[in-house]
């Protein structure tokens, strides 16, 4: 065994040439994606005599070229054809056949390298620029061969060089300092390491909330660490010695101590007996020249091939290739150019080039006066300043420092510099703030106006170009997309966090080759083609850059190619929609992308190729149209109200702050221990404030306990006039609420089919009567000690009740049946590392609930079984489907947990807990019942009757549970249409209920004093819901309310029509909008994306998709969405409530005409009275009539205010003179 | 009534003209809400036929044009389509929902390419395409998302400007005959069935020879040279509705004329996993077949009747465990209203018909000793792993072809491709599989997701562990020499008289080269 320290190389200061004991050499080139590394060894020895590497900055030819001269140089006198090449890497692709060398894969050369080296190494965690691997060793017990297992992150995964160096300059970090960093892991924070991009919004978070670097990186590592132990591993134990390779695993001190941290961690866990009188820089640990495996296992493996394979071809075929191979090869798979001709590029520059903006002039000695809008954003912060009539007068910029309040003294001083410097003074009437910047600018400076950046944006481009359809909105993170209709939002779309950094991608791109962002149009214009990006998130683009780059496109091309990608990830994976023209022809497009013309240019051209006559303008202020808006809301807010509370220019330049992160902030009132920020602000009058930050619930807003009383009392008052049916829901699925019927005693007698095989094969059924099978008392009596586990995930959220109520009906105590908990980061974070797959979060996170069971609630009391049954069947009130089956993912995650809790270690049978997943079908009660038997006959020593009997029970429970969520929702959605109010529904899959899946985005809503409805809560019956289907079943489109079937006739999956059926309903209630969740990978929501669209589009009905939901909570994502949401609905319901008065309005004015028509004719009838008997009993009949209507008011006889709120929703019934005479009973007359 | 009486009528009139006139002036007339309905057209009548092109895709390019042919030969127009490409899966994308699984952006950016191309390249005006062209294909009733393609279809027609285009399901048009009363275009009868079944079997047969001869021809491209012939013969013989077994015997003939080395040791690699994924030629899998040839393997393929297979067992599994219920249940698979026994013995009878038919194809093409797998068997072996319940994809087959491949020695190395987003495949059975390949440490297994992009990637993991696999084929073919106690030269020598290329030695290793000199030395066994 080689020990830690052993090398490749000898005594590097004898000549290599001098060291060769042969009369050849072979050459091991790992072309990576950041480096070129190249060895040469001495095919007796094995040493390596030669080693060098260089970054290659995308010009990998070039560097192997100049790698494969200095060999040249130093075995000048090894013939040619005793040199043999052998390359590995993922950039080697182009070069195998210019030098003759024979491709390795990659794994394989790392595993040669180890395997020679280090042969006892039992795992390998190599993180290279672009990707990282684990690779496990496995010995097969029987024969002893050691088998290597190698699994590589997916596109996503953020583990890698290039993401830690990203963050590292986001963290502001400098490489010099970070690789003598120390690791310390009492300061850990939130970073989702899923994804580059993820791990990158973190990171901005946390620098803005003035976290230090060194707690950043630290948390960083920490995350990528577990991203790693959880995913990458694949559910697999990482056994010593672990062999750590790859630059960041080298250099990174901190990230190597925090795999010797977490990786023991495992072992523990696991029951893992590891050496531990070994020191763990010994069972973990760095090799020396660990950066050259890859090349030296190339190599390596090249002396097991014939000696003709991989013969070298000399340095010309490489230097042709350098000169004409590349750009050969790329013709027939390039894109277009941006600009195909010379006159287009002028055309479009005449029209699209963004005025350069003279600012205001001012004489000395003149006051100016006007509002200061703030836009901070994720990357920079702007400020304009508005005279009293909306003009500009300047506009400032600046990068962001990472403190908000810090960045907005700079502006606000450039601002006050920018008038008094032309000797004019400066009286700022109001001051309003949008974006990151705007929360804590609201509370420190006392802000007038605290928008949201969507409602922001939209000012901004109402104010410069009146009524458009379509607003875009680029800016360095986030994609908006705002769909107008009479200068009102409408509906909106967000970039999830997978497709943020577009403009950030555009600027760090340009920067790479070294271009300031402001040359980055005039080299894409000059591209002749351009390559294929694949649109999506930034880490996959990044991806495709690299392989472009590998390929041989240039940097004009390069950029081109991004720049035209960029209107595909806007209209095709943020907006969806692919039928521009449905939202109209006036485009008006900002944020600060839009100075890039290269960027206007391509979704110009994109947005005219498939609207033809679309008018697409550029703001003339793109960067700064947030603070323009801002500044706009000020305006308007400070002259409506007539003052302003803005603590004052001077005051805000001179504020005085702190931000304080330490463990007197971290909040201790709920398990998540959030690490808060307090900013304390000071004004020069001493007046001080305080903004906390950082926090993932309410009660991180508050600091002692009597304020977090104070705040659940508001709560419990918000609940009380709010309701939460989605939180209702949640609780009841597993609580106990029915107590079973008692299984009838021996004796009894009971109705049977008796069920026989005929003589031909054919079955016989007879019906007869016969006394019940009860069990023994032993069994009865074993029963009642029994304790059951049951993972609280995916579809037991639908099904909860039939599993309580089936064990306590055969006798099992109600506190035996044992739910997990509910999801939280903290489960997640302790029971994620089994997993060998990587599917969506709702059924990944079951193992952190089996892991629950095991180790939390088996270890307070003994659980004799964990039953998580495959439901592939789910019952569902929708009509006429093609079948009910549930998602397949979801039928057989019991089975996948069961791989991943018995494959290294049984955890199971080690803690003696029996796991039960056999398969159900909720669809088919019989049938169902005969399943529940063969599961637990046995093993609960229950008869078929007793089984029977409780399945039945169950399913009753089910029933009332339905029935109980209904009574709720008809309660509130009455109440809702009587005050003209609107309700969110949460549209999503039962396990959505679940509190850590849906990350609170409905409580957000309720308290904005919006109460939540969940799809179970909507009544059913078919007689309440005629009225919102009437049209549909006029005109033949369904037969039932409960139908999908005219906008879905492919509806087999129960989960997806019910949630298009939710959403047809909200379509068509007028009270009810919408909140849209689905998690990424959803596979069964992707279908319905469109439909769902489709429907709540055609109605107008306001709705918020939040899709791609994952196990980080999108903090900053939610927040706007909730934001512009709330905008929207603001301005609905106060919609519902002007028709409502103006319904109130025609009424009173339709029952004023009808007095006087009823007058007119009863002094005609008075007149004719005197001498008609039946119209003297005519007259009578009219008094009395008069009388009773007299009594009534507003409210016609047989009608509610509900009922004439819902005129709107069916045809109103006719105004009819009868109604009020003869008094028709209710249900005639309703609609 | 006279004047003196109370008019009702009058004062209704005056009050719905006021009221509406008050409506008007508050702002309350608000335009009926149009809700949105999916059009879904689907007529097609028997008139219609003669001036209609079918298109249709999906299976191997053999399967497809085999397919062609037959339906021709019933007086259809079929056009089948290209194998989709890197364009089909960005057209997918940008018509499709987002997060869809490939097979659904392939073939749904594949239809909407060639309409594309019939609109801007043959300039062809868009009512036309609708009337003149419509798409058929299978459907499903979940539970993954193959039952929604039609769905993705409409949806992305819709949005590419083909609004009316028709998508049809066989399954649907008997349903379409009854509630139209029409009579209905596409007619899913005896003769239907029969070309279906007889291009399927045909196309398996010609795929499955050509995976046999290739790897190891003698004079490279000429089995694909034969493979062309055999082609047109198995096409002219459907739509000409002659004898299937006379062609394939011609076939046999032709591809017997292939020079072959079978002395060749190449790793032999299954590739099972996602029915479409497995099956597709193209970028789909990255060209995963050819890709894995051109590697230096032979590659084991699924033939197509064995999905045809895997249905009929999904129907008898459900139908013989519901058999003896003392109450039937409703539903797909509930058995009220249904006779059971009936039900299996049809079952039974079409299952066994299957394999004779198979059977005799395959003789008569050469494929002497293929056999299609024994379904309860596959079921059997899987069930504690992957609960014969649970559906979609491939179902519990997955799991039970890797057991029986390794059990059996049936091949050095197995793929598992499943294309990216698959539910049952990636998000079921590669969790299971991590079980199996953890029992089995014998097991080569490679278990890859197809992107669309990203192929170098994917030939790297699997040139990872083929070379493994290469030195195992290596290994045990060295092995079999020794054992066999032959000299190269007599080997060579004996060779010669079993040099047809349809020859395939019995099955005792899972190499072809180490199973070959076994025959020739006679040996039967393989003892570790």
């Amino acid at each position: 065994m080689r020990d830690q320290d052993s090398s490749m190389t000898s005594d590097a200061t004898v000549r290599a040439r001098a060291r060769l004991t042969s009369d050849a050499i072979i050459v091991g080139i790992d072309v990576g994606s950041t480096t070129v590394k190249a060895v040469v060894i001495d095919p007796l020895s094995k040493e390596i005599l030669w080693s060098d590497y260089q970054r290659h900055e995308t010009r990998q030819a070039e560097k192997t070229l100049e790698l494969l001269v200095a060999i040249g140089g130093e075995f000048a006198d090894i013939p040619r054809e005793r040199i043999r090449g052998f390359i590995t890497g993922s950039g080697s692709g182009p070069l195998r056949e210019p030098l003759g060398a024979r491709f390795v894969q990659e794994v394989n050369a790392v595993t040669m390298a180890v395997d020679h080296l280090h042969p006892d190494v039992r795992a390998v965690i190599e993180l290279g620029g672009q990707d990282a691997k684990i690779i496990l060793y496995q010995e097969n017990e029987q024969t002893g061969d050691k088998r290597a297992i190698a699994s590589m992150n997916d596109k996503c995964a953020s583990g890698t060089g290039a993401t830690i160096d990203k963050c590292m300059i986001k963290a502001g970090m400098d490489p010099a300092d970070a690789v003598r960093l120390p690791w310390d892991p009492s300061k850990l924070h939130h970073v989702a390491a899923k994804c580059g991009v993820f791990a990158e919004t973190d990171i901005v978070n946390l620098v803005k909330s003035g976290i230090p670097s060194d707690e950043i990186l630290c948390s960083l590592a920490d995350a990528i660490v577990s991203q790693n132990l959880s995913v990458l591993a694949r559910g697999n134990t990482l056994k010593p010695r672990v062999l750590l390779l790859g630059g960041p695993n080298t250099y990174l001190p901190f990230l190597q101590a925090c795999w010797r941290q977490r990786i023991p961690e495992t072992w523990q866990s696991r029951g893992f007996e590891w050496p531990k009188d070994v020191p763990i820089e010994e069972l973990i640990f760095v090799p020396k020249d660990a950066q050259y495996y890859a090349a030296y296992g190339a190599a390596i493996y090249g002396l097991h091939e014939p000696a003709d394979v991989g013969l070298y071809r000399g340095l010309d075929p490489l230097k042709q290739f350098i000169a004409h191979g590349r750009k050969a090869k790329l013709g027939a798979k390039a894109g277009p150019p941006l600009v195909a001709e010379d006159e287009e590029l002028a055309r479009f520059r005449r029209e699209y080039s963004i005025p350069t903006f003279a600012h205001a002039t001012f004489e000395p000695g003149q006051i100016v006066r006007g509002v200061i809008g703030l836009d901070g954003g994720s990357t920079s912060s702007k400020a304009v300043l508005l005279d009293e009539q909306g003009e500009l007068l300047t506009k400032q910029y600046q990068l962001s420092k990472g403190n908000p309040i810090a960045d907005t003294k700079e502006l606000l001083a450039k601002i006050k510099a920018f008038v008094y410097d032309q000797g004019a003074t400066l009286e700022v009437l109001g001051f309003g703030a949008t974006g990151y910047a705007a929360d804590v600018l609201e509370e420190s400076v006392r802000a007038d106006v605290n928008i949201v950046e969507t409602v922001a944006h939209m000012m901004a481009a109402v104010k410069y170009f009146g009524d458009v359809d379509v607003i875009c909105d680029i800016g360095g993170q986030d994609i908006k997309v705002l769909f107008m209709v009479n200068g009102e939002i409408r509906n909106f779309r967000l970039s999830n966090q997978c497709s943020a950094g577009n403009g950030m991608l555009l600027q760090a791109m340009a920067n790479q080759f070294g271009l300031p962002v402001t040359e980055y149009a005039d080299a894409a214009f000059k591209a002749p083609l351009s390559p294929k990006f694949s649109y999506g998130c930034a880490v996959f683009l990044d991806a495709d850059r690299v392989n472009f780059q590998k390929e041989g496109y240039s940097k004009e091309e390069l950029l081109a190619g991004l720049a035209m990608v960029l209107p595909k990830n806007v209209w095709q994976y943020v907006v969806q929609i692919p039928r521009l023209a449905q939202l109209g022809t006036r485009y008006v497009l900002q944020g600060g992308t839009q100075y890039n013309l290269a960027a206007v240019k391509a979704q110009v051209d994109y947005i005219k190729a498939r609207v033809p006559d679309a008018v697409v303008r550029v703001h003339p202020h793109p960067g700064e149209a947030g603070a323009i808006g801002a500044a706009v809301e000020t305006l308007r807010v400070v002259n409506r109200r007539g003052k302003s509370r803005f603590i004052g220019l001077d005051a805000a330049i001179s504020l005085e702050f702190t931000s304080i992160n330490n463990e007197s902030t971290v909040c201790h009132f709920c398990p998540n221990h959030c690490s808060r920020t307090f900013i304390d602000t000071k004004t020069p009058e001493g007046r001080t404030s305080r903004y906390i930050s950082g926090f993932s619930c309410e009660k991180g807003t508050v600091e002692s306990i009597d304020a977090l009383k104070l705040l659940e009392k508001r709560r419990k008052e918000l609940k009380t006039h709010y309701p939460n049916l989605v939180d209702y829901e949640a609780r009841l699925a597993f609580r106990h609420f029915y107590t079973p019927e008692p299984i009838p005693p021996d004796g009894t007698l009971i109705d049977d089919v008796d069920v026989r095989t005929t003589m031909l094969g054919r079955i016989r059924k007879t019906a007869v009567r016969r006394t019940i099978r009860r069990s023994d008392a032993d069994a009865i009596a074993r029963r009642k000690h029994l304790r059951i586990g049951i993972p609280r995930v995916l579809n037991i959220y639908s099904s909860g009740p039939i599993w309580r109520t089936y064990f306590e009906a055969l006798g099992l105590h109600e506190m035996n049946i044992v739910f997990s908990d509910t999801t939280s980061e903290e489960m997640w974070a302790e029971g994620s590392r089994y997993g060998s797959i990587d599917p969506c979060y709702p059924s990944k996170v079951a193992q952190a609930h089996i892991h629950n069971l095991l180790f939390k609630k088996h270890a307070q009391k003994k659980l004799d079984f964990i039953f998580f049954p495959c439901i592939t069947h789910m019952p569902t009130f929708v009509a006429g489907t093609q079948d009910s089956t549930s998602c397949p993912i979801v039928a057989g995650a019991p089975k996948v947990m069961r791989a991943a809790f018995t494959k290294e270690v049984d955890f199971f049978e080690r803690a003696g807990v029996e796991y039960v997943d056999t398969a159900v079908t909720l669809q088919e009660p019989h049938y169902f019942a005969r399943q529940m038997f063969e599961t637990w006959g046995p093993r609960l020593g229950v008869t078929e009757d007793e089984s029977d009997h409780a399945v039945r029970e169950g399913l009753k429970a089910l029933r009332l549970f339905d029935e109980e969520m209904e009574r709720r929702g008809m309660e509130l959605l009455e109440k809702l249409e009587a005050e003209n109010k609107v309700g969110v529904l949460l549209l999503g899959r039962p396990y959505h209920l679940d509190p850590g899946l849906h990350h609170g985005v409905p409580d957000e809503y309720q308290a904005l004093g919006y109460p939540i409805l969940s799809i179970r809560s909507i009544p059913k019956d078919p007689g309440w819901l005629e009225r919102f289907f009437k049209e549909d079943l006029d005109r033949g489109f369904v037969t039932t309310p409960l139908s999908v079937q005219d906008v879905w006739p492919e509806n087999y999956s129960t989960n997806s029509v019910q949630k298009v059926w939710a959403a047809k309903f909200a379509a068509r209630h007028p009270n009810v909008v919408v909140l849209d969740l689905s998690s990424f990978k959803c596979g069964h929501d992707a279908p319905t994306y469109g439909m769902i669209d489709n429907i709540i589009n055609s109605s107008g009905t306001p709705a918020s998709a939040l899709h791609d939901i994952d196990a980080n909570k999108p903090g900053g994502s939610i927040k706007i969405r909730v934001k512009t949401y709330a905008h929207t609905l603001k301005r609905f319901e106060e919609e519902l409530s002007d028709q409502a008065a103006k319904r109130n309005e025609l009424q009173r004015r339709v029952a004023e005409k009808r007095r006087e028509l009823l007058g007119v004719h009863r002094a005609r009838l008075r007149e004719a009275s005197l001498a008609d008997p039946r119209a003297r009993r005519e007259l009578e009949e009219l008094e009395a009539a008069f009388f009773t209507y007299s009594q009534e008011d507003t409210v016609p006889a047989g009608y509610t205010e509900t009922d004439l709120a819902r005129q709107d929703i069916a045809p109103p019934p006719p105004v009819h003179a009868m109604v009020f005479l003869r008094r028709a009973p209710s249900s005639e007359v309703n609609p | 009534m006279n004047d003196s009486t109370l008019d009702y009528a009058e004062i209704e009139r005056e009050l719905q003209a006021f009221e509406a006139e008050e409506r008007r002036r508050l702002g309350l007339e608000e335009e009926a809400v149009d809700h949105w309905h999916d059009a879904n057209p689907q007529s097609f009548t028997r008139d219609q036929r003669a001036t209609t092109t079918m298109l249709h895709g999906g299976l191997t390019m053999a399967h497809d044009s085999m397919i062609a042919a037959a339906l021709g030969g019933l007086g259809y127009t079929m056009q089948p389509l290209e194998c989709p490409d890197v364009e089909a899966l960005r057209l997918g994308k940008e018509f499709g929902n987002r997060g869809q699984c490939n097979p659904t952006y392939f073939t749904v950016g594949n239809l909407i390419k060639h309409l594309t191309h019939l609109r801007d390249q043959e300039g062809m005006a868009v009512p036309d395409i609708i009337k003149r062209y419509l798409f058929v294909t299978a459907g499903a009733c979940g539970p993954c998302r193959f039952g929604t393609y039609a769905t993705e279809y409409r949806k992305a027609l819709v949005d590419a400007g083909f609004e009316g285009f028709r998508v049809l399901l066989f399954q649907q048009q008997g349903g379409i005959k009854q509630a139209t009363g029409e009579t209905v275009g596409l007619e899913i009868n005896g003769a239907f069935a029969k070309a279906m079944v007889q291009s399927i079997m045909a196309g398996d047969c010609v795929n499955l020879a050509g995976y046999r001869i290739r790897p190891y021809e003698v004079n490279a491209g000429e089995t694909d040279a034969a493979l062309e012939d055999c082609k047109t013969l198995l096409r002219d013989a459907l739509s000409r509705r002659k004898s299937l077994v006379t062609a394939l015997l011609r076939c046999r003939r032709r591809l017997n004329q292939v020079a072959v080395n079978r002395l060749r040791p190449k790793p032999k690699v299954s590739i099972i996993g996602e029915f479409w994924a497995m099956t597709t030629e193209g970028d789909g899998n990255h060209r995963l077949q050819r890709f894995l040839e051109a590697e230096g393997a032979e590659v084991d393929i699924q033939p197509v009747t064995a999905w045809v297979l895997y249905n009929i067992w999904e129907h008898q599994y459900d139908t013989r465990r519901r058999l003896t219920l003392r109450v039937d249940d409703e539903g797909i698979v509930g058995l009220k209203g249904k006779d059971g026994t009936t039900k299996l013995a049809l079952l039974w009878g079409t299952g066994h018909a299957v394999r004779a038919i198979f059977g005799i194809y395959t003789r008569a093409i050469g494929l002497a000793d293929y056999h299609l797998p024994d379904m309860d068997q596959v079921a059997t072996i899987s069930h504690q792993y992957y609960d014969n319940h649970l559906r979609g994809g491939e179902g519990h087959m997955e799991v039970g072809k890797l057991i029986q491949t390794v059990e059996r020695r049936k091949a050095h190395m197995v793929i598992s491709v499943k294309p990216f987003g698959c539910m049952p495949s990636s998000g079921v059975s590669d969790g299971v599989q991590s079980l199996i390949t953890a029992r089995y440490p014998e097991a080569i297994f490679t278990a890859i997701e197809t992107t669309g992009d990203g192929e170098v990637n994917v030939q790297s993991r699997i040139q990872m562990d083929l070379f493994k696999a290469r030195k195992r084929a290596e290994a045990e073919y060295r092995t079999a020499i020794e054992r066999s106690g032959l000299e190269a030269s007599t080997l060579e020598r004996k060779f010669r008289r079993k040099a047809k290329a349809l020859h395939h030695p019995p099955h005792v290793v899972a190499g072809t080269a180490a199973n070959q000199v076994l025959e020739l030395a006679g040996i039967g066994e393989w003892t570790s």
